[in-house]
């Protein structure tokens, strides 16, 4: 990978982010498994100029391992800043990533820091920070029907300008995966071809659609030397699915491309 | 005896003249699975089905002895309409096992990049040219089955004429695609092209079915056309069903030629009056297969109610509920008669054997997520301490001592979540799903791997069934409720499943939200399995049963349950986003993965939060 930053727009959304950040407003993210949610969020933090304090949202999550916690040393206790504090008080974007993830009661804690109060009561400390003005928050999540379980509750949402991400058109797919793996343009190309007949199952034989990040994975097997047939059973066919019927679909129509 | 000689002799003279190699003979049947998605994923349309095509009559020049034996004279080759794909039931052509499967692949990726034939000979050629650019894979696989198809068509040595200059045209046209604008003229149909698609035959018996299931003089006809079975026959169905009145009727249509010079020889009788599935049959020509609607039709001839006592028990008096009347914008209270019905003779009966092994699988499975633990901070027990409560201790300047929660104690399944899994059991699932199985026999494993799944996680559940004859009889059957364990009384009545009348499902939904309001836990997740769109004999159809049933949705929603709905109908994009949000519903259109995919999607659903 040349730039970890490296960001290919694929819309508006680049302009979308720096209007919200300038009025201070949080952003949610939505779309599916690897499209570039992630990506799209750090190359903003660095065109803003922003640190950036990314979680990764999983249903252990406290509210604690936001806010903080109190530790201890020879000396006794210590208060040590979570990563939402620390953005809060240093400046920066707090990027909660798949927040639906999260358990319900540990969203409460955004609510004052995403309306116009922006600010952050600590319970433990008594304290309460006011948001330095670069914090910014933004949350991602993945709305498929894995989550609607989850959800995230509309009095949550309201507080958001938001944003809806998919894959990459084509064109802009091979680019990325070009400029990810150093794979040929036509091994990108014929990649992402697959990519959209696998994308076209979702619904009906798969589960989850192929995504831009398990297409670069695949470049990158085949770039680093691997057969391309057998590159795409493992991280496609076999990724995608268990059911062996779906499985050898899938392994014909590799072969009809490499 | 006659008939033994003949049968003999038929054996010996098919076996002399066959051009077929049973040895690496491959099955529609056994590769359909993977043909599916394939087409799919090469763009083919989702509701499509790929099945089995009938042989279809080709003006072959037949040698002496095939004209005798009968082989040869129908020709399976491989065409499609709107509705499906039809492809050669087997492939024995090539000698090579491999050459016959690559043909199945070859020709489903042609359907999906030929929807439609205008010109039989140019398309044909495009769209094998256009599929040879883009998938080079492929390229090597069309090549090898031209090289080994080449020597099985005609000598061009022993042609001559127009003849053979119209051979002469279709091999160029296959070695190299698009490079011949014109089929050249010539007496006949040339020799079936096994590489390329044909046309859909133009005319047929037409059948045609429509959800308005009103009469019943065509009663006969119809149970006849229905015992034709097996490979899908050529059929039309006409869609003006106002011009037959909704009614199922043959219309033997004129028979004419197709474009591109492959004639249908005509029918020998043109009365179908007479005998209509004899007729259909003499023709070819049969349908019926997969058209559930056009099925469930036959159904309505009996179907008046069971009697009292070969009926399920109903339970109680009834309860009465609501309906959406989205034309006056108000609620009917009281408008609906709900019957709950016990299946009282089902004797108690285990996991049939076929399914004991996925049954096994499953429940262990799935009892991985009873052990799934978390942990309970700040508890007065527990096995561990809880670090945070100890320092919160130390620091906090204004300490209550009498908290004593330091510990950390792991809780067993804390999913705190509870399922109802409402099925419709509509007469609809009475059709036939392939040779062996109709709709309800899936439904009914479906539902049985379902339960043994849930009864591994160790989550409340509940299972219903539901059909309706309009307003005043709501069949609500119970097979599991919550309160009971699952043991084999249980799957005793799941076994016992049929199927039964409509499908008001605003009603069916109402009582499902009020049995799941009764269990107390965080979460509560109603999944409909349903066949069809809302619809009863009254008026309940069209809008006003997807707007009860919306209504129901959301009155459910609002009381904190959420709903989900697997529907088997392809048709299902178009009103269930509608009805259950984008992200509320799942189409399965390989209803025979339904038994595995509900445990699967349960746990997609629930997953680990
Ligand atoms: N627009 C894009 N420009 C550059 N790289 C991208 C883009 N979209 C996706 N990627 C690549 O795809 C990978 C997965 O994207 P990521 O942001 O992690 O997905 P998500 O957060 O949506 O799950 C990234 O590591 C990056 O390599
Ligand atoms: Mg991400």
């Amino acid at each position: 990978m040349k730039n970890p930053m490296n960001y290919l727009a694929q819309n508006n959304e680049v302009e979308i982010f720096q209007h919200a950040a300038e009025n201070h407003l949080p952003v949610l993210i939505k779309g599916p498994t690897g499209c570039g949610k992630t990506r799209f969020v750090e190359h903003m933090a660095k065109k803003l100029e922003r640190p950036i304090f990314t979680v990764a949202c999983h249903d252990d999550l406290t509210a604690t391992d936001l806010v903080g916690r109190h530790l201890m040393n020879k000396d006794g206790t210590y208060w040590q800043d979570g990563p939402l504090t620390r953005a809060v008080r240093e400046g920066g974007i707090c990027y909660l990533d798949e927040v639906v993830e999260a358990r319900k009661d540990t969203t409460v804690v955004l609510h004052p820091l995403s309306d116009h109060r922006r600010v952050l009561p600590i319970e433990r400390t008594g304290e309460e920070i006011i948001a330095h003005p670069d914090f910014m928050l933004v949350i991602s999540y993945n709305p498929g029907y894995q989550n609607v379980m989850k959800g995230l509750k509309p009095s949550t949402r309201q507080r958001f300008v938001s944003m809806s991400f998919d894959y990459p058109s084509p064109e802009r797919e091979v680019v990325i995966i070009c400029q990810e793996s150093n794979v040929d343009k036509d091994t990108a190309q014929k990649l992402v071809t697959l990519g959209g007949d696998l994308r076209r199952l979702k619904d009906h034989d798969l589960e989850e659609s192929a995504s831009t990040r398990i297409l670069i994975y695949t470049a990158m097997m085949i770039k680093s030397g691997l057969d391309p047939k057998e590159a795409c059973s493992a991280c496609l066919a076999q990724t995608l699915t268990d059911e062996s019927e779906t499985i050898a679909a899938i392994e014909r129509l590799i072969q009809i491309y490499f | 005896m006659e008939e033994l000689v003949g049968e003999f002799w038929h054996k010996l003279i098919t076996k002399r003249v066959s051009t077929e190699h049973s040895g690496a003979k491959v099955n529609l049947t056994d590769l359909n699975s993977q043909l599916a998605p394939f087409y799919r994923a090469l763009g083919g349309a989702p509701g499509k089905v790929i099945e089995g095509a009938s042989a279809r009559e080709l003006k072959l020049h037949r040698r002496f002895l095939q004209r005798v034996a009968g082989t040869h004279r129908r020709t399976n080759i491989a065409w499609q309409d709107e509705r499906s794909v039809r492809l050669p039931p087997m492939h024995a052509i090539f000698p090579d096992k491999a050459l016959n499967e690559a043909l199945y692949f070859w020709l489903t990726a042609l359907a999906a990049q030929l929807p439609t034939i205008k010109h039989w000979f140019v398309d044909n050629q495009h769209a094998t040219l256009d599929l040879l650019k883009s998938k080079p894979g492929l390229a090597s696989s069309y090549y090898a089955l031209v090289d080994a198809i080449l020597p099985l068509r005609p000598d061009l040595d022993k042609l001559e004429g127009s003849k053979l200059i119209r051979e002469q045209a279709i091999q160029q046209a296959l070695k190299v695609p698009g490079s011949v604008a014109n089929l050249p003229k010539a007496s006949g149909d040339p020799d079936p092209i096994f590489l390329w698609l044909y046309p859909e035959p133009i005319h047929g018996v037409s059948i045609d079915a429509d959800d308005e299931l009103d009469d019943s003089d065509v009663e006969n006809q119809e149970e006849q056309a229905e015992q034709l079975k097996g490979e899908r026959k050529e059929a039309k169905r006409t869609n003006d069903s106002k011009e037959t009145d909704g009614l199922l009727v043959f219309m033997l249509e004129s028979l004419g030629t197709w474009t591109e010079q492959i004639e249908l020889d005509r029918p020998q009788e043109e009365d179908v009056d007479v005998n209509a599935a004899a007729a259909a049959e003499d023709l070819d020509i049969i349908t019926l297969s997969r058209q559930r609607r056009a099925q469930s039709a036959k159904i309505k001839f009996d179907m008046d109610l069971p009697a009292p006592q070969n009926d399920d028990l109903a339970v109680g008096e009834g309860h009465r509920l609501p309906e959406w009347d989205y034309k006056r914008s108000s609620m009917l209270q009281d408008f609906c008669l709900i019957q709950p019905m016990l299946a009282d003779d089902a004797l108690p009966a285990p996991v049939p054997d076929r399914l004991k092994m996925v049954a096994n699988q499953l429940r262990n499975r799935f009892s991985a997520l009873n052990f799934q633990t978390n942990w309970l901070r700040r508890q007065t027990q527990g096995t561990e301490l809880d670090l945070d409560s100890c320092i919160e201790k130390i620091s906090d300047p204004n300490d209550q001592l009498e908290k004593q929660n330091f510990y950390k104690a792991r809780s067993r399944n804390q999913r705190d979540l509870s399922c109802l899994l409402l099925a419709d059991l509509s007469m609809s699932t009475d059709s036939a799903l392939n040779a062996h199985q109709k709709v309800i026999d899936v439904i009914r494993d479906s539902i049985l791997l379902f339960a043994e799944a849930l009864s591994g996680a160790g989550d409340p559940f509940a299972i219903y069934g539901f059909s309706s004859i309009r307003n005043k009889q709501v069949r609500f059957n119970l097979l599991k409720n919550f309160s009971e364990p699952y043991s084999d009384a249980a799957r005793g009545r799941i076994l016992a499943v049929k199927p039964g009348f409509y499908t008001r499902m605003g009603a069916g939904i109402r009582q499902s939200t009020e049995v799941l309001q009764t269990q107390s836990t965080h979460k509560r997740l109603m999944l409909i399995l349903s066949d069809g769109k809302p619809n009863d004999i009254d008026h309940y159809e069209g809008r006003y049963g997807v707007e009860d049933t919306r209504k129901a949705i959301m009155e459910a929603k609002r009381k904190g349950i959420q709903p989900f709905c697997i529907t088997i109908d392809e048709g299902g994009n178009e009103y269930l986003p509608y009805l259950f949000g984008d992200n509320g519903y799942a189409v399965v259109s390989d209803m025979t993965r339904l038994p595995t995919l509900l445990p699967k999607l349960y746990l997609n659903l629930t997953g680990q939060s």
